[in-house]
């Protein structure tokens, strides 16, 4: 359309108004030559062709006759709400309905509620595959006596010896406990740190479910300086009074050592063995027993044997952990404090040792006053405080 | 701390002090000097016992030493760790994650928005979590701690625990970058909108309004202010990419800089200036690489160099 045509036909009313933004834009100068214009126009209607005759055909389906597109809305916050609890009370109503089930292995279970050394059977050995060794190639010969045969080229682990050997390594997690020793339950594998975790609160000993920093028993005041400890009472009670001595101490070791992968923890084990500390380790067909004070010869690739081993023993210290407990209750302490250690310090103590020790510079400084007047009158007034201290 | 083994019954010491006997009686030495024990120890146990936590098992002896025992009371505390992650290395670190995961855990039933859905947060940065938790934490470990943080932030919010809202929190930055949005351009009443843009060292000002394509750049048209085509062309690329030189005048400031620099200046003036008239254009002002700043300044000169990077020629003596 033509500017001018406009003021024609609409003549004054169409100019009074101010001219539209919308307007304006569409009053382009540019234009397309008209080869171009005549292509393009030609290009959309052959499209439209195309499309349309394949709508045709679609709608011609039955299925596309009726067809509605779903319109996708998202749920508002009430109703997430409502229907997340409307699923769990269905689901309260309805799952204690239809047929029994006998009692079934619950992955989780072993974890959440570990085995006590009383319930450890042969079935449950061999129901978590403890009994599973490597190929016969692998093998240490130290095993033979730990070995009950082989079968289809594997060799097969005694469990008559690994239940004897697990009760042992209980009785001995259960005695350390008992007498106030700290237990360190290490298995650095994949997937084995949630049973980890769970044996030393239980056992109310450390885990370490990660690479062990070599060091932390032979180094250990440069490698666990940041890590902070703290003084107990029988009762397991904080208590006060140990900030300087502890500020002090060196690093603190593990009395016992439970390691679930001892293939892996060479260096652990070295550790230990320097430092005459037990350590109580799983040993498979291909491991060396001789590397653990205490091996418990089981399939140590089994993560449901290795659960079931370290929740024996957790459970083991939970008891020896409580029967101390009942003894301090009594008033039996069962284990010595550290040498050293001494008593808390008090506020009435600290108050004692400043007024003891102002005493004593007053005194230093009367005897020093006394020099003077004997013979060296010609030395300054210095009185070292330092050498009086001593 | 030292933890020399104290022998003072041992018969090494006890000759030593008679041999010196004269001379400590003599001279001025301070006490302690005298009774110094040789530091070879005979013992290696002694040494060992002192750094185990607990102390060696003492069994009863009925024999009658219950005298004995009586003489000094000591009372009866021992040494455990803080936390049962001690031997990580990395207490705290450990501790976190772990209670992370058992809140994860605790929490996984609960139903999640889509990805992306979640409303985006900036967690403490590793240098940040490392100085408030004193501890050497690697960037792969803390990353697990971030991962169960998204996982968390996804929960829907109807449903989101207390506890849970709490912890993240605590994990959070405190400035969240991500609510920093850029205020839309306006246009004003009688139809102006005003656009800044820099480049090198120039500064420009446009105002863009509805129009027939003119342009004057302080008082100038486009040709007499810019000799070079390009550079006019990049006054107005924003309306030329568009397809809107002839919709809109441009009065335009500017300062500071070369004839490049101020026009590159213009270039991103008059794109948020544009902007401000068609929010639907940005894409396409993006694209075309009109709203951009581009960063780069003139590099300083160096001591020892001639310029920025140049250095003195080298001449042999």
């Amino acid at each position: 359309m033509i500017l001018r045509n406009v003021a024609i036909r609409h003549g004054r009313k169409a100019l009074a108004g101010p001219i539209q933004k919308s307007l304006l834009r569409t009053l382009t100068t540019d234009t397309l030559p008209p080869q171009e214009i005549a292509a393009l126009e030609h290009t959309i209607l052959n499209h439209n062709k195309e499309t349309l005759s394949i709508d045709a055909q679609f709608n011609q389906l039955p299925t596309t006759r009726t067809f509605v597109a779903p319109v996708k809305r998202s749920l508002s916050r009430r109703e997430v709400r409502s229907r997340f609890h409307k699923r769990y009370q269905i689901k309260a109503t309805t799952d204690k309905l239809g047929s029994e089930i006998d009692p079934y292995y619950q992955p989780h279970q072993l974890i959440i509620d570990p085995p006590k050394p009383e319930d450890v059977t042969l079935e449950l050995l061999m129901a978590s595959q403890s009994h599973l060794g490597h190929s016969t190639s692998l093998w240490n010969p130290m095993n033979q006596r730990y070995i009950f045969g082989v079968r289809q080229g594997i060799h097969i682990i005694s469990l008559e010896t690994t239940a004897a050997h697990l009760r042992r390594a209980a009785k001995v997690v259960e005695g350390v406990a008992y007498h106030g020793g700290l237990i360190l339950f290490v298995g650095t594998r994949a997937g084995q740190g949630p049973c980890i975790v769970k044996a030393a609160e239980l056992a109310q000993g450390c885990h370490l479910f990660e690479k062990w920093i070599p060091g932390s028993i032979t180094n250990g005041d440069q490698i666990l300086a940041k890590c902070g400890i703290k003084a107990v009472d029988m009762h397991d009670k904080e208590v006060e009074g140990y900030e300087e001595k502890i500020a002090e101490w060196s690093a603190l070791k593990p009395d016992l050592v439970v390691c679930l992968n001892p293939l892996e923890n060479y260096i652990l084990l070295h550790e230990c063995g320097l430092n005459n500390i037990p350590t109580i380790g799983v040993v498979d067909t291909d491991a060396d027993p001789t590397w653990v004070t205490y091996p418990i010869p089981a399939n140590d690739d089994s993560l449901r044997c290795i659960q079931v081993i370290a929740g024996v023993l957790s459970r083991a210290g939970e008891s020896g952990q409580k029967k101390r407990l009942e003894a301090a209750e009594t008033g039996k302490v069962t284990w010595l404090p550290p040498k050293n250690l001494g008593n808390p310090v008090t506020e009435e103590d600290r108050k004692r040792a400043a007024e003891q020790k102002k005493a004593k510079r007053m005194l230093g400084m009367a005897a020093d006053g006394q020099e003077h007047t004997r013979g060296t009158r010609g030395r300054n007034g210095d009185i070292d405080y330092q050498s009086d201290d001593l | 701390m030292k933890k020399v083994a104290w022998l003072p019954a041992s018969l090494r010491g006890g000759l030593q002090c008679a041999q010196y006997s004269q001379t400590t009686a003599s001279s001025n030495f301070p006490r302690r000097t005298v009774f110094t024990l040789p530091k070879k120890q005979f013992s290696t146990s002694s040494s060992l016992q002192e750094s185990i936590a607990a102390a060696p098992i003492r069994f009863t002896n009925n024999n009658a030493k219950e005298g004995e025992e009586e003489e000094d009371p000591v009372f009866n505390a021992r040494l455990v760790p803080n936390s049962a992650s001690y031997f990580t290395a990395q207490p705290i670190f450990t501790d976190d994650l772990l209670s992370l995961q058992n809140l994860l855990q605790r929490y996984a039933n609960l139903p999640v928005l889509k990805p992306g859905e979640a409303p985006r947060v900036a967690w403490l940065s590793l240098a940040d979590y490392r100085n408030i938790v004193g501890e050497t934490v690697k960037a792969a470990k803390y990353s697990k701690i971030v991962e169960i943080l998204h996982r968390l932030n996804h929960i829907h919010p109807s449903l989101m625990p207390r506890e849970v809202k709490d912890v993240l929190n605590e994990y959070k930055r405190d400035v969240n970058p991500y609510q920093n949005t850029a205020k839309p351009g306006l246009v004003n009443t009688d139809g102006h909108a005003l656009g800044a843009g820099r480049r090198k060292s120039s500064t420009a000002r446009a105002w863009v309004v509805d129009g027939t394509g003119e342009v004057l750049v302080n008082g100038k048209t486009l040709i007499e202010a810019f000799g070079r085509i390009h550079d006019r062309e990049s006054v107005i690329w924003a309306l030329k990419a568009t397809n809107r030189v002839d919709k809109y005048n441009v009065w335009a400031r500017v300062s500071g800089g070369g004839t490049t620099g101020q026009a590159e200046a213009l270039t991103l003036a008059v794109g948020k200036a544009l902007l401000a008239h068609e929010p639907a254009l940005k894409p396409a002002l993006r694209r075309a690489g009109c709203m951009t700043r581009d960063p780069k300044r003139v590099e300083r000169k160096k001591p020892g160099h001639v310029k920025a990077r140049k250095m003195p020629a080298w001449v042999k003596r």
